[in-house]
């Protein structure tokens, strides 16, 4: 078995701590493992045109804290924490640049722009995404967690910072908002 | 507890109805990554391991970055240095040709300037010289383009170190791909030229030559203008770093128009403003709204320096391109005025001791209109 294969064989903690010890190709598996996890993380939290900036902040951001990382957290908990984190930041700066440049809601290259509406409903995901983007911020977390990443929701709760009774009564309301809104449409 | 266990605490009707929308929102189609993107963040990965490994950890770090600080400033004067601002002088385009160096670069050291900026001043002079209103000087060019590719380094540099490599990178870059339509020889050279501009972008879109920044306006202004430039010629891998680039550039200018060096520093200058201005105008107008952030950035800018600045061909270049870009000829105008009058009042560039009169020559040949 090749040395890169042993590296695939291994588990998310092992790389983890292997990466702390700056093993570049140990990380280099885990940004393979988990960059479409990511991309589709923030591609379903509205972000349109640079959803992989962000998977790539994230990473790195993920390279600069690897030594706060301790094997006793599950791998995932503390990657969503980081790529939270850059979302947080990301919306931060729109909010500030709201400000400054009105109109500047899209950039539209072509090439990296979201899908169209079109596309989207080609792909039968046009209404679930509408349905998805109307929600609260705090609301589409807990989906996103509990419904895609399908996490316990404990874990959601150490993600979110918020007591576990909230993450089930977030996913309760969210469900059912989107629930109306699609039959609504 | 997780989802499923969520919803078997629920009556039945309603359990049912969860779970069919559940299946609906994961049947949702996923995105794909783009087939460089696991490539893209090991080049970001690597270049901040590459910035750690050259983070001092002595004591003597605070003084060494005053140190290279100072050299920094000095550096920029390469730029803004050198030359007796003011109106070209009328056999500037001559003078230039005949300084051309037998293997097509100039040599800065020749004319005052520091030797370590040849392959800047060479393309700045390249510029300057495709400027001119014929084929004239197209031996030049072609000389000046063959040597500015024999100076390109393995990863696609320009030669140098820290300020010097990137304003090298970032000028050689910009010129050969202003001339590749006359040299389609160029095509492997302006691809390594983008490839290096691409793995130094720092994941905030910016560039800098400083250990842990995010990016400085002057650099990635630079860097924006090769790279549009690269892409209207066709070079696609252009595109993302010319995208990222712009949003680092529109995240720096503030509410007044203002422009500073880093989006974190105070310091604001009209140079700075200037180079974001025109890039945004010139090279944003694919993007809604850039144009027009631009177009107020330029209209913070003042033509006539202030009280007590002297002559500067890198700010004067800099604005004069900001107002055309602006529709703002008149403004243009009257910072040619202005450097004509420091010229013929004999005002020394603040600059001219690291760019020497190569680079004076060329700004304000550039700068006329």
């Amino acid at each position: 078995m090749t040395p890169h294969a042993q590296l695939n064989e291994m588990d998310d903690a092992a790389l983890m701590l292997r990466a702390r010890d700056d093993d570049r190709d140990a990380f280099e598996v885990l940004v393979k493992r988990h960059q479409n996890m990511l991309l589709n993380f923030f591609a379903r939290s509205g972000v349109q045109y640079d959803y992989e900036d962000l998977v790539q902040q994230t990473f790195l951001r993920l390279y600069r804290y690897r030594n706060r990382y301790v094997a006793t957290a599950k791998f995932t908990t503390f990657l969503f924490l980081l790529a939270r984190q850059v979302w947080i930041d990301e919306l931060r700066r729109r909010k500030r640049h709201e400000r400054l440049v009105k109109g500047l809601t899209a950039e539209p290259r072509p090439e990296h722009a979201g899908p169209s509406a079109a596309d989207a409903g080609a792909a039968g995901g046009m209404d679930v995404g509408a349905a998805l983007a109307s929600l609260p911020e705090g609301l589409r977390q807990v989906v996103e967690l509990g419904v895609y990443q399908d996490l316990p929701y404990a874990e959601i709760a150490a993600i979110l910072k918020i007591p576990v009774g909230t993450v089930k009564s977030r996913m309760f309301n969210a469900l059912a908002k989107l629930r109306t809104y699609l039959e609504e449409k | 507890m997780n989802l499923t266990a969520h919803l078997n605490e629920l009556n039945l009707p309603e359990a049912a109805a969860f779970r069919g929308l559940v299946e609906r929102l994961r049947s949702m189609p996923e995105r794909m990554p783009a087939a460089d993107l696991t490539g893209r963040i090991m080049a970001a990965v690597d270049a901040e391991r590459g910035r750690a490994r050259r983070r001092p950890l002595s004591p003597w770090w605070g003084l060494g970055a005053a140190a290279v600080l100072t050299v920094a400033l000095s550096l920029v004067s390469v730029y803004r240095n050198g030359c007796k601002c003011g109106t070209p002088p009328p056999d500037g385009l001559s003078w230039l040709a005949a300084a051309q160096e037998p293997d097509g670069s100039w040599s800065p050291a020749k004319y005052g300037g520091a030797e370590a900026y040849r392959p800047a001043l060479t393309a700045l002079a390249a510029l300057a010289l495709a400027r001119a209103p014929d084929s004239r000087y197209a031996p030049q060019l072609q000389r000046a383009c063959a040597a500015l590719a024999s100076l390109q380094t393995a990863d696609g540099a320009f030669g140098g170190r820290g300020r010097e490599q990137f304003y090298n990178h970032a000028l050689a870059a910009f010129a050969l791909a202003t001339l590749y339509p006359g040299q389609p020889s160029l095509k492997p050279t302006l691809e390594r030229a983008v490839a290096f501009s691409r793995a130094r972008q720092t994941a905030e879109g910016g560039w800098d030559y400083e250990p842990q920044s995010e990016g400085n306006t002057a650099m990635t202004a630079w860097q924006v203008r090769a790279l549009a430039c690269a892409s209207r010629q066709g070079f696609a891998e252009a595109q993302i770093p010319l995208r990222k680039g712009l949003r680092w550039l529109r995240g720096s200018a503030r509410e007044d128009g203002s422009v500073a060096y880093h989006r974190t520093s105070s310091a604001c200058s009209d140079s700075l403003a200037a180079l974001a201005a025109y890039a945004l105008i010139a090279d944003g107008k694919a993007f809604p709204g850039l144009p027009e952030l631009g177009r107020r950035v330029a209209g913070s800018l003042r033509a006539l320096p202030a009280a007590g600045e002297g002559a500067d061909c890198y700010r004067d270049y800099a604005k004069t391109l900001a107002f055309e870009s602006a529709g703002a000829g008149a403004q243009a105008e009257a910072v040619r005025r202005q450097m004509a009058v420091q010229q013929k009042a004999g005002c020394r560039d603040q600059w001219e001791s690291v760019g020497g009169r190569l680079y004076t020559t060329a700004l304000t040949l550039l700068a006329a209109r």
